[in-house]
């Protein structure tokens, strides 16, 4: 699955310029969830501009990719996707947290087009990418499946693709709460081989180490125990993204929901946000981020 | 015996609720696949018997409620018309953040049927009577309650074509008599004025609507003409229908089974405060838990609650009496 030198090239400018918009949007409040952010931008680049199917002209296209955004706080990589797909103008980044805003402090399906699920209360992305990738499977029932005792949904739908994946992006904090692990079970019980989640996992939530405040570990053989397929990567590496993508999208028909671990840095690339593992910056962090972000990747 | 609309045809047999939504519930499923059921482990008393007709259409979340409330908000999203039915602790008090979060905030075409009230075997815990009061200010959502098992289905059918999240609440109380009569009509957010009165009225909804009509009877031999109105949709409340009865009457009572605090009667004294400031009595659970308790040979909760037919009539005359102490001071 080697990828082209090019396409790798292409993305991480892109994934440049998305930096240099989130610097715009936390400009414009001098407010921000800057560290989750950051942690994201490559996992975005890569869903949106090469990965998912997503039509930035017809963005409740039924066949698109579905991406939750369960860490919900960190839209402004999204946000800012959407306006280098022209989605929404370039203007609108400078409307963020503003009253009537389709830029709303957290994801909002209702008043943003082009966003899948309304987040902010941590720990339910997971549940509703499950019920969108359920749903895939409930559209087209063509093949009995044998699920098992219990489960009475037998009739599945054999394709060599599905009619659309469904993704979520979930932070490493969110898999303290206990409804991740609700749906770890559904999820794998229902065999959503159409699924795809992606652990943003930056080490660092609100008050500290994540794993000090609760430890995840061993977050690997959690997950695989719970009858899921497990893969790691590094979350600022465009490569081991798209192949990691690209082998869990491959993967379909083997009736294992996918999960993808991202090591990621919280405050990627901005020296002023890795020391303080930025959470919601305010004020004068957020602007030396942003005068430091802005001239190291001011050229590329 | 008093008067009553040509649509209510009351018979002393037990009447479901229950029965009347796997009715609606069955019918509908069979013409629209939409139709999906989410169980959480609940049993026949749960959705257990959607399996006998669509077991394809049913999906089995176990003992987990956020995670099935979210899912289903995620089929909604996706066209589905997901119903989940279990204790409405369950179902929506565990997952309430969820259902706010996930399901209110963008309108998902959800279905929720919480059973609770004051009355039942199982105590503290299940006998749960914040339901009404706990959802009442959630932006978005449809609340129906209602009364015996021909108003249940209605409420089912209408439930199922209204595109939007709406809670039905089904309570555990005695069984309720037979009131309706099967060409009942049904909308959301529209009472149903029973008997209309000179005295006061009485506003019930669900299982005391059951009581009301056994409290008519009593009051009328005390020569008192007091109306009756069914008020199955708690939100929207028909601030309409209670004004009307409050200028027809001047005096009103509310039987819930469940908490005043937050319930139907705040609700009506809030539309009557703000614009016709009436005598009101609120019947109900006062600021306590429910527990354990026999209904038969003698019902104690009924008794120790207070939500017998004697105890309304004992409200509207006290509710009566205020309201001619305030005619009197008036003059």
């Amino acid at each position: 699955m080697a990828h082209h030198e090019k396409l790798v090239k292409d993305l991480e400018k892109k994934a440049n310029q998305i930096r240099r918009d989130c610097f715009e949007i936390f400009g414009s409040t001098q407010m921000g969830h800057a560290g989750g952010t950051m942690s994201i931008i490559e996992l975005i680049t890569a869903l949106y501009f090469h990965h998912m199917k997503f039509d930035p002209k017809n963005v409740d296209w039924p066949e698109r990719d579905r991406l939750v955004l369960s860490k919900a706080h960190c839209c402004e990589a999204i946000y800012a996707a959407l306006v280098e797909l022209g989605v929404y103008p370039r203007k609108t980044l400078g409307t963020y947290y503003c009253f009537g805003s389709p830029f709303q402090g957290h994801a909002d399906r209702w008043c943003t087009p082009g966003i899948d699920y309304s987040g902010g209360s941590l720990g339910q992305g997971l549940s509703f990418a499950i019920g969108m990738a359920l749903a895939e499977k409930m559209k087209s029932v063509v093949k009995d499946v044998n699920i098992g005792q219990g489960g009475f949904l037998q009739r599945y739908v054999v394709r060599f693709d599905p009619l659309y994946r469904s993704y979520c992006i979930l932070g490493d904090g969110e898999c303290h709460e206990g409804m991740i692990w609700e749906a770890a079970m559904f999820a794998a019980k229902y065999k959503l081989d159409n699924l795809i989640a992606i652990i943003d996992y930056n080490k660092f939530s609100l008050d500290g180490p994540t794993n000090e405040i609760m430890n995840v570990e061993p977050l690997v053989e959690k997950w695989k125990s719970f009858g899921w397929w497990v893969t790691e990567v590094d979350g600022h590496d465009i490569r081991q993204i798209l192949d990691a993508l690209e082998l869990a999208s491959k993967l379909y028909g083997d009736y294992r929901p996918k999960c993808i671990i991202a090591h990621t840095i919280k405050g990627h690339g901005i020296p002023a946000w890795e020391r303080e593992h930025i959470h919601l910056g305010r004020g004068a962090v957020i602007m030396k981020g942003i005068e430091e972000g802005r001239k190291k990747y001011a050229d590329v | 015996m008093p008067t009553f609309n040509k649509y209510v045809q009351i018979e002393d047999k037990p009447s479901m609720v229950p029965a009347g939504l796997e009715k609606a519930i069955t019918a509908a499923a069979a013409k629209d696949t939409r139709i999906i059921a989410v169980l959480e482990d609940m049993g026949f008393p749960g959705m257990l018997w959607f399996k006998k007709n669509c077991p394809e259409r049913m999906i089995e979340c176990g003992i987990a409620e956020q995670n099935a409330a979210v899912m289903a908000a995620g089929l909604a999203a996706e066209g589905f018309i997901p119903i989940i039915n279990s204790f409405l602790f369950a179902d929506v008090g565990r997952a309430y953040n969820q259902i706010r979060q996930s399901i209110l905030v963008d309108r998902f075409n959800v279905k929720f049927i919480g059973r609770e009230g004051a009355w039942g075997e199982p105590g503290i815990s299940h006998n749960t009577i914040e339901g009404i009061g706990s959802t009442r200010p959630l932006p978005n959502l449809v609340i129906l309650n209602p009364a015996d098992a021909v108003e249940a289905e209605k409420a089912a059918e209408a439930m199922l074509q209204y595109v939007g999240p709406v809670l039905l609440r089904q309570e555990s109380s005695p069984p309720p008599i037979k009131i309706f009569s099967d060409d009942l009509p049904f909308d959301i957010g529209k009472a149903f004025s029973l008997k209309e009165g000179r005295d006061a009225t009485i506003i019930a909804t669900g299982y005391m609507l059951t009581e009301a009509v056994r409290a008519l009877d009593i009051l009328e031999k005390d020569g008192l003409n007091v109306g009756l109105l069914d008020m199955c949709t708690i939100k929207p409340l028909d601030d309409k229908a209670i004004i009307k009865a409050a200028e027809k009457t001047g005096a009103i009572v509310t039987a819930e089974n469940g908490t005043v605090i937050g319930g139907l009667g705040d609700g009506v004294a809030a539309v009557l405060a703000e614009n016709l400031p009436t005598p009101i009595v609120k019947i109900g659970i006062e600021d306590e838990f429910s527990q354990s308790g026999k209904m038969s040979p003698k019902d104690e909760l009924k008794e120790h609650f207070g939500l017998r037919p004697e105890d309304i009539a004992v409200s509207v005359k006290e509710c009566i009496s205020k309201k001619e102490k305030l005619r009197k001071k008036r003059k």
